[in-house]
């Protein structure tokens, strides 16, 4: 069964977002950052003073955050906040909200490395430009990330039955949190992009999914890690097959080749790719009609590190024209 | 003795394949990369039908389709292709080393039972 349709998945697909922290006690404040961020496609996400750290921990895929210098009471305690959060996670952008100039102008050289721009709530649109360069810096043409979703789409539906697939909106995000502790990782290679694309998921989840008989696997072979690192393995390679006959055209004509160490952290469950550009994600929910505590989440990355010209993109119609459809047989 | 191998590295697509195959009665044999498909081939005679992967590690599955005429000098068996990959130049290579088919994935067996079976001598 596929309960989702195509049409839903274009509907999902139209305008790319990203998560943002808001560290903000004060409602007058909040409420105005809030307006500008529904503004400025972010999607405001709030945490409690003394669960901040715990939160960055967990897997929100976020893009930046948003925090007032006046924190947990403290006059100073964004700035402390803002020092212990760069530690942790230097790759998230945390744009500093002041009461007035003086204090943006009173702040060390030290402090101001932390943040990667101050702002007072009088000049809180200088951050769209801020924003624009840091967050949303790569132009994704709307035919590749709408197709993404629908290769995606096609190929959960053929490796899981009967589950209700949802895509949620595609986002932007700085983190480079590892989700769950199932990875795969492969290149995508063409004239237009050079990068990766990731998928990850929670084992749990995974086993119960084939317990319930909703893969090709049989049920005992759940116990097995390895048959479930086979299930997104193949996953992974069904998408990548189909992103290649859809989006490129072939293997760039580039002579030289780089390549860059990409960096896996597994104490802070952390990777690195060597890039500060955002990453393009994409998340899909699959949900058990049958029991609605089963739920599968598949986070799916691209990562264009190496190389990416979204002005030579181009979707193969030829090809889509000339395809014969999945699971025929094209006899010689 | 089998009339199909599956030759695919994926676990998940060999379950699912030659779970299908076996459901429909044919005698299915499973190999991991190329490299164990031609091992398998060579020691079963029998086999008239192998359903092959493209992308595989040690070796791939054009490859071995290659190999199987001009190292086992097996120019009966019937090869299909069953891929990610739908680019016309692979194709082109496949025929050339005589495969028969070539489906993209992923697998749909209710569409492809019935050649299946007259590839396998069923």
């Amino acid at each position: 069964m596929q309960a989702t349709q195509t049409a839903g998945v274009a509907q999902a697909m139209e305008t790319i977002v990203s998560k943002v922290l808001i560290l903000e006690e004060r409602e007058t404040e909040r409420a105005h950052i809030r307006a500008f961020c529904v503004a400025h496609q972010l999607v405001p996400l709030r945490a409690q003073v003394d669960s901040v750290l715990a939160v960055l921990k967990s897997n929100l895929d976020l893009g930046a955050i948003f925090l007032a210098n006046h924190f947990a009471g403290d006059p100073g305690g964004g700035l402390l906040m803002a020092r212990r959060i760069h530690a942790v996670r230097p790759e998230l952008p945390i744009y500093l909200r002041c009461g007035t100039r003086a204090e943006i102008d009173a702040m060390s050289d030290a402090d101001a490395r932390c943040v990667s721009a101050s702002y007072t709530l009088e000049t809180i649109d200088s951050l769209g430009d801020e924003i624009a360069r840091t967050l949303f810096n790569l132009r994704y043409p709307s035919a590749l990330v709408r197709g993404i979703g629908e290769i995606t789409h096609a190929a959960l539906s053929s490796q899981f039955n009967g589950l209700e697939i949802d895509v949620e909106r595609p986002y932007v995000v700085k983190d480079r949190l590892i989700y769950g502790e199932i990875s795969t990782l492969i290149p995508i290679e063409g004239s237009w992009c050079r990068g990766y694309m990731m998928l990850q998921a929670d084992e749990l989840d995974l086993m119960q999914t084939v317990r319930a008989e909703r893969t090709h696997m049989q049920a005992s072979g759940a116990a097995d890690f390895r048959n479930l690192n086979a299930l997104l393995g193949e996953l992974t390679n069904l998408i990548w097959g189909a992103f290649k006959n859809r989006f490129i055209n072939g293997r760039s004509q580039a002579v030289y080749a780089g390549q860059v160490p990409i960096v896996i952290n597994h104490l802070h469950r952390y990777i690195s790719f060597g890039s500060d550009n955002p990453q393009l994600c994409f998340q899909y929910v699959l949900r058990d009609p049958s029991d609605t505590s089963r739920i599968v989440k598949i986070h799916q990355r691209f990562v264009f590190n190496l190389s990416w010209s979204p002005e030579d993109f181009s979707e193969n119609t030829q090809t889509l024209d000339a395809l014969v459809d999945s699971g025929e047989l094209e006899l010689f | 003795m089998a009339q199909v191998l599956v030759v695919d590295d994926s676990s998940t697509v060999r379950n699912e394949v030659g779970d299908f195959l076996k459901n429909a009665g044919l005698s299915v044999a499973l190999a991991v990369d190329g490299k164990d498909g031609l091992g398998k081939l060579q020691a079963d005679p029998a086999i008239k039908l192998v359903v092959c992967d493209v992308n595989m590690p040690n070796m791939d599955g054009l490859t071995m389709a290659e190999r199987v005429r001009s190292d086992l000098g097996n120019s009966t068996v019937n090869i299909i292709m069953l891929t990610t990959e739908n680019s016309p130049a692979m194709k082109e290579r496949g025929k050339a080393a005589g495969i028969k088919g070539w489906i993209v994935k992923p697998f749909n067996g209710d569409a492809v039972l019935a050649t299946f079976k007259k590839l396998a001598g069923a």
